[in-house]
């Protein structure tokens, strides 16, 4: 059963379309379990209030984990499975029963384990490093959640051979697809490696195996904590070249380099993973440097490479359009009134100037020293996954809610300032984590005074400063998160129906005009000024860790 | 196009000049931050040790313990001191929750530091110098440290180890010369202590059995949870424990109890079989002690008065 949309013209499975909508519906019940965690924790570690007691800090810290890191993105990554193999290469859903089934796996894991960390059974945080124990049920649900995780992953491949079979979409997949498919690719990578260490981890808390050797459950379990967030980036990015096309008619500039680009995810996958054993006993310099580099940093090359061919879409879209005066006028003329186009453009800013830069330095061997295990390390990934995925996820829902739900969005002021908001809010609490873990103060620790301790320790004054900056941020990024879910419950459940073209508040826009001239010329010069901005930033980043571990101890 | 199959011919596209440009800076900060990391194990003085041993954890206790009876020559808060020859070898051990030994080093000198764990993973984390390192059970990571600043520091677990965790706090000396030690309150500090009396037939004094049961008191880390100041975050304080009565937890049910010696040296055999109330938490560790040990840690709790 298809309708075809009357203001995309894409042809939308209805089947399809109802997995899309309940999978997007958990996304966003884990973003809000996940957000109401997060404040809780944010007014905790600022001492002045000092909220929650020990017990309670620590299990929000795995229940804020899992929901937020696992949950809610996970469930918002099938819905957009779905959505980038059924609706945008109109196709039917190659097996709904199966799609039920995944989602039903994968609500019954998240009720599970989060049931379990409630009751006080799983206080192991979400990395659970062994011989940390949880009960059975709670690695269970986990398991549970990951095989439907990948029953979802394994059905968006069917449809894509349906697609391929019914030659529905020509000979080339759409970028945006060919993104997702990366994702699933590396889903599935990341899943498998899950399925390696939960379940003798599982066996282990049921007693049938002896021991789960610590330092082995780290390096796997990597494979499985920082690949999912490659997950993440290969999704986020697909999702910037869908918007600079539905908002300003825009593609790439070059897809094969932005194809590449994806492919060079998949191929240095585990890169990231290495990383989190810089400062660990065990493995030797030598893997170090080699594992998490392989002589290139050809991820990091990949992400440099979208970070010049998402704004570039922009840009020569922009020009084409006719704005085409001095460096910027594509940016000051740019739909800034589309709060989808918004949240990706200040999704790539923070992605690439918070997340991007600490992530790159905080992952050399040598500098990982003096931020490992900080709160720097939060910091770095609140501007990746926090900036860049959650608020890319938030800012394409403005569109699915028309789109998907067909529904006009309930609100349109305060959604054209929630994305700005949230961006405000998450980059002062991010920097805010990374100043203060610069400065020592630790992660996932409850009281920075170190009660009952038999010593204790100052930080350096400033602490105090940035602690109150990152309770100032939480606070605006969680009533932004609160806006914004608002505006989605109320749209769906009470907005106006749309019913065709007249009723969208975000424009689709038609297909940028050909270009005229540039002929493997200069194509977006601003683009270029921002990158080489990006760079200069990067380099000052660079050298300042640097000199900051060249005043440490000597050590060998 | 993000949503369409792309344009004819988009394979064969000519890459633009900019981005073709940016691209080659892009690989050659790449490569060039790879051949950074590799120069800095040349010329910089900051690189994480290749050196682990694989050791279990009743191993590593005996050997840190045996270090710090040789080396121990005072106690700060429970934590016995130690103040290693340059170039020596130092054990540090992590346990629920506490660093032991305390450390008083010499400015410019290196140490090797033999780090593990007694139990689940910790961080150590040097403050305020910020210098981070994964600690795990099981495994002797050795880490040669410099210190290039004189000073106080602390080392901060950075890895979560349990309710406790954030009162494992352990302590750094860094002195220059012999009078700095009067800036830490160390300037009575005695040479390495007399090996503690082994009870080998001899019958011991009350006072040695006492002094021998505060010995162990500092070795076996049980200060890191019973303190001796009447503090009870974690678990019951030793002082004045002797004789109270206190409620237990015993198969579910509470009772009372009077804290007598057959009760002591029942919990410290089998910590398990009588929860104090309020407790229920923070469950003990069983610690292997020999039966003359029981005695002398006893003798020690009965000299705590409050």
């Amino acid at each position: 059963m298809f309708r075809t949309c009357d203001i995309t013209g894409f042809k939308v499975d209805l089947q399809s379309e109802k997995l899309i909508r309940y999978n997007a519906v958990f996304a966003v019940i884990s973003l809000l379990l996940a957000a109401v965690a997060a404040i809780l924790l944010v007014f905790t570690r600022y001492q002045p209030v000092h909220l929650l007691d020990a017990e309670w800090y620590y299990r929000l810290v795995t229940f804020h984990g899992l929901n937020a890191l696992i949950f809610w993105i996970i469930f918002f990554e099938v819905a957009g499975l779905y959505f980038g193999s059924t609706v945008i290469l109109n196709t039917r859903f190659c097996s709904p029963k199966l799609g039920w089934l995944a989602f039903i796996l994968m609500v019954l894991g998240l009720l599970m384990s989060n049931t379990i960390i409630l009751m006080g059974k799983a206080d192991v945080m979400l990395t659970s490093y062994t011989p940390l124990k949880a009960h059975p049920l709670y690695y269970l649900g986990i398991i549970l959640f990951a095989v439907g995780a990948l029953l979802a992953v394994a059905l968006f491949f069917g449809n894509l051979m349906i697609a391929r079979r019914e030659k529905a979409y020509g000979d080339t997949l759409p970028l945006f697809t060919y993104g997702l498919m990366t994702a699933a690719i590396i889903a599935v990578i990341t899943l498998a490696t899950g399925a390696l260490i939960y379940i003798p981890t599982f066996l282990w808390s049921l007693g049938l195996v002896e021991n789960i050797d610590p330092a082995m459950y780290k390096l796997i379990w990597w494979g499985l904590g920082h690949s999912s967030q490659q997950i993440n980036v290969a999704a986020m990015v697909s999702i910037w070249y869908m918007v600079s096309f539905l908002s300003v008619g825009g593609t790439s500039i070059n897809e094969k380099v932005s194809r590449t680009a994806f492919f060079l995810y998949i191929l240095f996958i585990c890169l990231a993973s290495a990383h989190h054993l810089l400062t660990d006993p065990g493995v030797s310099s030598a893997w170090k440097v080699w594992n998490t580099s392989y002589a290139m940093y050809l991820a990091v090359l990949a992400s440099m490479i979208h970070a010049f061919a998402v704004p570039s879409s922009f840009e020569s879209a922009q020009r084409r359009w006719g704005y085409n005066k001095g460096l910027f006028q594509w940016l000051s003329k740019a739909p800034w009134g589309n709060p989808a186009f918004s949240s990706i453009i200040l999704a790539v800013i923070g992605f690439g100037f918070i997340g991007g830069t600490t992530g790159v330095i905080f992952g050399m061997e040598q500098t990982n020293i003096i931020v490992h295990n900080t709160i720097a390390i939060p910091g770095h990934f609140k501007g990746t996954v926090v900036i860049g995925t959650t608020l890319t996820f938030m800012g394409i829902t403005y569109y699915l809610i028309p789109l998907i739900f067909r529904r006009k969005i309930v609100g349109y002021k305060w959604a054209q300032w929630q994305p700005w908001l949230f961006f405000i809010g998450i980059a002062l609490l991010s920097i805010s984590m990374i100043v203060l873990g610069q400065l020592g103060v630790p992660r996932r620790h409850w009281d920075s005074s170190f009660s009952g301790g038999p010593f204790t320790h100052n930080f350096n004054p400033a602490v105090d400063f940035f602690w109150a900056l990152m309770m100032l941020g939480g606070v605006i990024a969680f009533l932004s998160i609160l806006i914004w879910i608002l505006i989605v419950v109320f749209s769906v459940s009470f907005g106006p129906k749309v019913n065709g073209p007249q009723d969208m508040q975000l424009t689709v826009s038609p297909l940028a005009p050909e270009e005229k001239k540039h002929k493997g010329g200069i194509e977006a010069p601003g683009t270029l000024v921002l990158t080489f901005i990006f760079l200069l930033v990067f380099i000052a980043l660079f050298f300042l860790n640097w000199k900051w571990l060249a005043a440490t101890w000597n050590v060998n | 196009m993000s949503l369409f199959s792309p344009a004819e011919g988009w394979y064969y596209k000519k890459v633009s000049k900019d981005e073709k440009m940016w691209m080659l800076i892009a690989l050659v900060l790449c490569i060039s931050m790879f051949v950074w990391m590799i120069m800095w194990h040349v010329y910089g003085k900051q690189n994480p040790s290749s050196l682990t041993y694989r050791t279990s954890t009743a191993e590593f206790s005996k050997l840190s313990e045996a270090y710090i009876k040789r080396n121990m020559v005072g106690v700060d808060n429970g934590i016995p001191v130690v103040r290693p020859q340059p170039n020596s070898e130092v054990f540090v051990m992590a346990e629920m929750w506490r660093w032991s030994p305390v450390m008083i080093l010499q400015l410019d000198q290196s140490y090797k530091f033999h780090i593990s764990s007694k139990d689940v993973m910790h961080g150590l984390s040097i403050q305020p110098v910020n210098m981070n390192f994964q600690v795990f059970p099981g495994y002797d990571y050795v880490l040669e440290f410099k210190p290039t600043e004189v000073g106080e520091y602390k080392i901060v677990c950075n890895e979560f180890c349990g309710i406790g965790h954030h009162s494992m706090i352990g302590k750094i000396v860094v002195i220059e010369k012999e009078e700095d030690l009067k800036l830490y309150g160390y300037e009575n500090l005695k040479k390495a202590p007399d090996p503690i009396p082994e009870g080998n037939g001899k019958q011991m004094s009350e006072a040695e059995m006492i002094a021998g049961g505060e010995q162990l008191y500092t070795l076996k880390g049980c200060g890191s949870c019973h303190k001796i100041d009447g503090t009870k975050e974690l678990a019951p304080a030793w002082n004045g424990l002797f004789g109270k009565e206190e409620h237990v937890i015993e198969n579910g049910k509470t009772t009372t109890i009077n804290v007598d010696e057959a009760y002591l040296r029942e919990s410290i055999k089998e910590p398990q079989l009588k929860i104090t109330v309020g407790y229920e938490k923070t469950p003990m560790p069983r610690f292997p002690l020999r039966d003359d040990e029981i005695d002398q840690i006893i003798a020690y709790i009965k000299s705590l008065k409050n």
